[in-house]
């Protein structure tokens, strides 16, 4: 079995980004901590370690694209979370101001608290639009949901069948 | 891949949590402020989870003198091990390319 580089990084970078959103949403206020019961230490500590994996495949991806670009690769990569347009651009504007923003909140805490709160607002309320935007992306790819239908197993070929009938 | 059983409950499951995960914003989005008990349990969760980050690690440790001697300990043993294991890794790689020729 063959499997893709593309395909690969899609379906981690969605495991990765999928944890982060639950555990960063029970972060955001009080109103939301029920989503993990409360359990901010471990959603923090969670958070903090995906968010590293999230950038180090974020990076890969980059320097996927950039190695292709060098090398005038055009062939379309279906499956890959960055590109030059559509969904995949939309994915790399957003993901690199959820890095820079998540940076600003990581590095500026004890420092710069208006930084901080500038880049939380932002980080908050972009996840709201990308949690939106997935949605619409999980609808547009509604075709992968459904499931294969299953084989008639037939014992002996359709034209044996045919030859036999009209016997 | 795609056709594969276990990955399409994969897909089904991760599809689904989005779902859940924009329905959690709206329901947490529009609902009445927080209760003076809410807000409790969430202030008591992020002091957990600052006792659990470097800050709140470097804090506990500015009292902990065992503790600071083992990380000084163990801080001055990793240099000379990396620096071991990377000659080591050198060695080996020359010794086969002698076995080689």
């Amino acid at each position: 079995m063959k499997v893709k580089f593309d395909f690969v990084i899609h379906w981690l970078w969605t495991i990765v980004f999928s944890l982060l959103a639950l555990s960063g949403l029970a972060m955001v206020g009080a109103k939301y901590g029920w989503i993990l019961q409360y359990e901010l230490a471990k959603a923090d500590y969670t958070h903090r370690v995906l968010a590293a994996v999230f950038v180090i495949l974020t990076f890969i991806s980059i320097g996927y694209e950039v190695y292709r670009a060098l090398k005038s690769d055009e062939k379309k990569l279906t499956w890959f979370i960055i590109g030059k347009g559509g969904y995949q651009l939309f994915t790399l504007i957003t993901t690199l101001i959820f890095i820079i923003t998540g940076a600003i909140i990581w590095v500026c805490m004890d420092t710069n608290m208006a930084a901080v709160s500038f880049a939380l607002y932002i980080h908050e309320k972009l996840t709201y639009v990308v949690v939106a935007s997935v949605i619409w992306h999980i609808y547009q790819k509604c075709h992968a949901l459904v499931w294969p239908a299953k084989k008639q197993e037939t014992k002996e070929p359709r034209i044996m069948k045919k030859l036999a009938d009209a016997e | 891949m795609m056709q594969k059983p276990w990955f399409k409950t994969f897909i089904w499951i991760i599809s689904t949590a989005f779902f859940f995960f924009a329905s959690a914003i709206i329901i947490s989005y529009l609902s009445p402020e927080p209760s003076e008990q809410q807000i409790m349990k969430f202030m008591s969760g992020m002091m957990d989870a600052m006792h659990g980050s470097l800050m709140g690690l470097s804090m506990s440790l500015e009292h902990d003198t065992e503790l600071k001697a083992l990380i000084d300990t163990a801080a001055a043993v990793t240099i000379p091990l990396v620096l071991l294991g990377f000659l080591f890794g050198l060695f080996m790689k020359l010794r086969r390319k002698k076995d080689v020729k």
